[in-house]
């Protein structure tokens, strides 16, 4: 799809705006994936230097989002937009929230990924978690590349694949669970593990939100709280506009 | 599994899931079909000598609903507005095919008063027009047309419109001053308890606001909110956010042609024609 | 210099200039009307001069020095008049003598270098009469049925007080002449074309003529008595007299009914001078002519164009704003309405001597003889409706003045804004009850401005009234106390007219032009007068209705 949610307008003041805050949302993306990535880094691999660089990088996603923030509100008051340049706003408003919120949850990764690294038993079943991570890592890539392009179709395999992002949730979960009945003292180090995975969860839980932003913004329809056969119905609806 | 473990796996229902039904009702959309409809337009065809002015338009307007009508110059919403109380009827070369219904009754009937016809649906103007009269005698002029002599019917009428215009309190003490010497918004909203004042089932207004200040028009606006308990009323607008504000249902009209006509809410949200979005996010070229 | 030019200022000057010509123009143009007709009524010091004729004799003359011009002496030596050597430039006076019946001649031209002595003594005592024009001289005495019975200081008193009864009893006798007398005239000359019909209709049966033979000799009694009472009245006005000395030294009586008014204005003050002043511009105004409108009041000629104009705006207005409203509201605008408007623009510019022929040629031959011939066949031959009159007149202005009021009137029903109609049709008004009810009112100063325009020109218009109305004396007003009070049928006297004939067609030219000037003025004054009353009801209807202009 091409970028006709911006362009086009009548006002090239306007364009340029919104070209903006879409530059920037995908600016803060890009950030907010290098920090699961690194994130994932310093957990895997207990690497206490690659948390602080996370712990650090956090500022930045915080700071974008409220510039963001400032200038939706700005474009709100001065353009008053209506119909897509309105749910754009609208969806970006809540994109950057929800950017945000994965940010923190990277920085949640990274601070178990120091702990990790100070406890003397390090480097422990970091495969399953490593894999759960590079998967919600696409997600996120995924969900904003749908946001990039506005594709619904793309929107909604990302949204199914935080099924499956569930699905390996829960079989970490009893996998540690196991871990732990075995032995009792790995407890500290797995209940870290265990942190790290819900966080992943909550990204993808995050990203799937983002992907029903990008419905929103394209169709028009409010896919939350629907089901998957209700969403997956509004996002294949023809919508002219 | 046990019940746990199924909701577990089966996220694609979750259990928070709203029936899009219930959703939709909550919602504060209108929609058309349920509506007690007052006005309906039923393939109207409008020629200024040959050029075609409106393309087989068809609308209905309900009851006690402000419907407001934008579109760019020349679209054609003033001229459909204007077929409702046949004021085009004074305009030379006007045609007019198709059909237009007042409660089911054929406004264009070779049967209908004219005068009586636009007793029952109301217009005020873009620019006010208040009579060079008093205050009093410019409200009680509908009334004097149709022959109510007795000075206490008037006197009640006359306080009523202009409470009902919400212009009571500020010209009280000046009844018999003329009109002329009322601010812009003042003289328009004695222009609407003018039109309210013989108390007519439908009010158009055209453009009411467009001559006024910002303040004005709020009050305006104000206004149309208090008066569409009582009335059934049509407003042409050029100003989309004042369409956005007052209006229950929206009709997008583009070169004589209805576009699109839907509930305010999801034409300024989400339109179902591109060229209504074009319009409306500024893109229309 | 081309910094100037470039500068737009000699455009300023050149329009400043255009418009400052034009307000000389005008204010001279009033000035010298008012200047030369307002001196006519001031009471002017009357010399006596000794002057030396042509064979050498010197001889007193009496009078009022009138005007005075400066002659190159060859001019008078060319027309034979001898002038004494050494004088370049002659001053000439002219002197109005007076005593016309005695001496002949009124105005005499005098050569400055010819007079010996100029006095100016304050017994002079001028003498305005009915008849014959002033008269100057010496009051001798005051005679009674031919006794004196004052003369010397005393005569002047006695004068007064008995001129004071005889203009009362000459009240009286046109009061019972033009009143009493006239309306027992008017019920006769009724009775005898009721007659008349009754005989044409053939209705003439011996009760009805035996009704009006009673109600003729009714009247004839009435008329004795009347008459009786005139001659009593004459018997004693003719009572005084005065003798008066002239200036050859003559003593000559006059009738004291013939006096007007006795002035000594060698004698009087500024402020008595003021108050005669006053009392004669009254007179003019307000009195009938005298010795064929030279001398006397010009009032039924005020009257005239006052009631003429009056008649020709009720008649105009209506008609053309109808024609206007038609043409601009109903009327499908397009070619036809298009000619017929550069039509009704063209009636304004034809000249108004033609709307003079068609009014004699359509209004009094044609209507007014079919109007005699249907309604007045008794008073034939003699026509009623046809032969000019004030409807006639009036008529003929009116259809001058349409096209003005028209126009106008167009002007303003086309500048009010269509809002408004709209804004009336939207509250469920027909048509004419938009038009009746708002449009019009607004419309209302435009139609003012219509008629202030023509009022102005139909007051002032001449040549179409000569052939459709005026006499140079009317007889009766056109409004008075018999019924039906407002005789249509009656010629009168316009200002415009009255000016015009004053200054051309009377007998004593000289005497009359001051009076020239002086109804001039008052013609401006009565047009001005008209206007003014027209431009404040407009100026309150704009008040009213200033929606138009904003």
């Amino acid at each position: 799809m091409e970028k006709k949610g911006i362009g086009q307008h009548i006002s090239q003041q306007f364009n340029a705006e919104l070209e903006d805050i879409r530059n920037r949302v995908l600016t803060m993306g890009g950030l907010v994936e290098q920090q699961i990535a690194d994130a994932m880094t310093a957990i895997v691999e207990a690497d206490d230097r690659m948390g602080d660089i996370v712990i650090s990088n956090d500022y930045k996603v915080n700071a974008m989002e409220v510039a963001l923030d400032e200038e939706c509100n700005r474009v709100l008051a001065r353009r008053q937009p209506t119909a897509g340049d309105l749910r754009l706003v609208v969806a970006v408003i809540k994109t950057i929230t929800d950017l945000e919120r994965i940010g923190d949850e990277a920085e949640r990764i990274a601070r178990m990924g120091q702990h990790a690294a100070e406890s003397e038993e390090g480097r422990v079943h970091p495969v399953q978690i490593q894999h759960l991570g590079d998967q919600v890592r696409q997600m996120v890539h995924n969900a904003l590349d749908a946001f990039a392009r506005m594709d619904t179709e793309l929107a909604v395999q990302v949204w199914r694949e935080d099924l499956k992002i569930d699905q390996e949730y829960e079989s970490i979960m009893r996998q540690l669970i196991t871990f732990m009945m075995e032995d009792p003292r790995s407890i500290p180090r797995v209940l870290d593990i265990m942190w790290a995975a819900r966080s992943l969860e909550r990204i993808g839980d995050r990203a799937r939100n983002i992907c029903e932003y990008v419905i929103y913004l394209v169709k028009g329809k409010d896919v939350r709280h629907t089901s998957l056969e209700h969403m997956e119905a509004q996002a294949r609806m023809d919508h002219t506009p | 599994m046990n019940a746990r473990e199924e909701i577990m796996n089966d996220r694609s229902k979750p259990t928070h899931a709203i029936d899009p039904d219930i959703l939709a009702q909550a919602s504060l959309t209108r929609n058309l079909d349920e509506e007690d409809i007052c006005l309906k337009v039923e393939d109207l065809d409008l020629y200024y000598g040959t050029k075609q002015a409106l393309k087989k338009v068809n609308m209905r307007i309900p009851r006690q609903r402000v419907t407001a009508f934008i579109g760019p110059s020349g679209c054609g919403k003033s001229t459909l507005l204007r077929c409702f109380n046949r004021m085009n009827d004074l305009v030379d070369g006007v045609r007019i095919e198709g059909k237009m219904l007042l409660d089911d009754q054929d406004i264009y009937a070779k049967s209908v008063n004219v005068a009586d016809l636009r007793r029952r649906i109301g217009m005020v103007f873009q620019k006010p027009n208040p009579f060079p009269k008093t205050i009093y005698e410019n409200v009680a002029y509908g009334l004097r047309l149709q022959g109510v002599r007795s000075r206490r019917v008037l006197d009640e009428v006359v306080e009523n419109a202009l409470r009902g215009a919400a212009l009571w309190d500020e010209v009280k003490d000046r009844m018999y001053d003329n009109a002329l010497g009322l601010s812009g918004g003042q003289q328009q909203r004695l222009v609407i308890a003018r039109a309210i004042a013989i108390e007519p089932e439908v009010l158009l207004l055209d453009e009411p606001a467009s001559a006024l200040d910002p303040i004005s028009t709020l009050k305006i606006e104000e206004l149309i909110y208090e008066l569409k308990s009582r009335y059934t009323i049509v407003i042409v607008t050029h100003n989309m956010q004042q369409a956005a504000r007052v209006s229950d249902y929206t009709a997008f009209m583009y070169m004589g042609d209805l576009i699109e006509l839907g509930d305010t809410n999801t034409i300024f949200t989400n339109p179902s024609e591109k060229m209504t979005e074009d319009y409306i996010t500024g893109r229309y070229g | 210099m081309r910094v100037w030019f470039k500068s737009g200022l000699p455009w300023i000057w050149l329009n400043a200039a255009a418009v400052s010509a034009s307000l000389i123009m005008v204010a001279g143009l009033l000035g010298l009307i008012a200047m030369r007709g307002l001196g006519h009524f001031w009471p002017t010091d009357i010399a006596e001069l000794d002057y030396r004729q042509d064979d050498g004799q010197v001889i007193k003359l009496i009078g009022e020095i009138r005007d005075y011009e400066d002659v190159p002496r060859e001019r008078l030596v060319s027309a034979g008049i001898n002038v004494p050597e050494g004088i370049e430039i002659v001053r000439r006076y002219q002197i109005k003598s007076g005593n016309r019946d005695v001496s002949g001649l009124d105005f005499r031209w005098l050569l400055g270098p010819d007079i010996v002595e100029r006095r100016f003594p304050p017994d002079l005592v001028v003498f305005e009469r009915r008849e014959w024009g002033n008269f100057y001289g010496y009051l001798k005495e005051v005679r009674e049925n031919g006794t004196t019975v004052a003369s010397g200081p005393q005569a002047m008193a006695a004068l007064e007080e008995r001129l004071q009864r005889a203009l009362a009893i000459a009240d009286e006798i046109r009061a019972i002449e033009r009143g009493a007398i006239g309306s027992i005239n008017y019920k006769l000359e009724r009775l005898r074309l009721d007659q008349r019909h009754l005989e044409l209709e053939g209705k003439a049966d011996a009760q009805s003529l035996a009704k009006i033979a009673e109600q003729r000799v009714d009247l004839q009694a009435q008329y004795q008595s009347h008459q009786a009472k005139l001659a009593a009245l004459y018997k004693d006005i003719q009572r005084d007299s005065v003798t008066v000395e002239i200036a050859d030294g003559r003593v000559v009586e006059l009738p004291m009914a013939k006096l007007v008014s006795v002035l000594e204005p060698n004698a009087m003050g500024v402020g008595t001078k003021l108050k005669t002043y006053a009392t004669n511009v009254w007179k003019f105004v307000s009195e009938d002519p005298r010795e064929a409108n030279t001398e006397g009041g010009i009032f039924p000629a005020i009257f005239g164009t006052v009631m003429m104009v009056m008649l020709m705006s009720v008649l105009v207005t209506p008609f053309g704003v109808i024609a206007a409203l038609y043409m601009r509201e109903y009327a499908t605008q397009g070619p036809i309405t298009r000619i017929i408007r550069i039509a009704v623009n063209n009636l304004a510019g034809v000249p108004s001597i033609v709307y003079g022929v068609f009014g004699l040629g359509f209004f009094v031959y044609f209507l007014g003889g079919n109007i005699d011939r249907l309604f007045f066949p008794e008073a034939q031959p003699a026509p009623t409706f046809g032969t000019p009159g004030l409807l006639w007149s009036s008529i003929t202005l009116a259809l001058l003045t349409l096209p003005v009021v028209i126009v106008a009137t167009e002007e303003g029903l086309s500048r009010i804004p269509k809002a408004i109609r709209e804004g009336s049709l939207a509250l469920g008004a027909t048509k004419a009850e938009t038009l009746w009810r708002t449009v019009l009112p607004m419309a209302s100063p435009a139609m003012m401005t219509g008629l202030i325009l023509a009022v102005a020109r139909a007051a002032g218009e001449v040549a179409p009234l000569m052939l459709v109305g005026v006499v140079k004396l009317a007889p009766t007003l056109p409004l008075d106390g018999n019924a039906p009070y407002l005789h249509l049928d009656r010629k009168f006297m316009p200002l415009g007219f009255h000016i015009y004939d004053v200054g051309f067609q009377s007998p004593n030219v000289e005497a009359a032009r001051p009076l020239v000037y002086a109804t001039a003025l008052l013609l401006v004054l009565v047009i001005v007068a008209l206007n003014m009353a027209a431009i404040s009801i407009r100026n309150h209807l704009r008040e009213k209705f200033r929606a138009l202009d904003n």
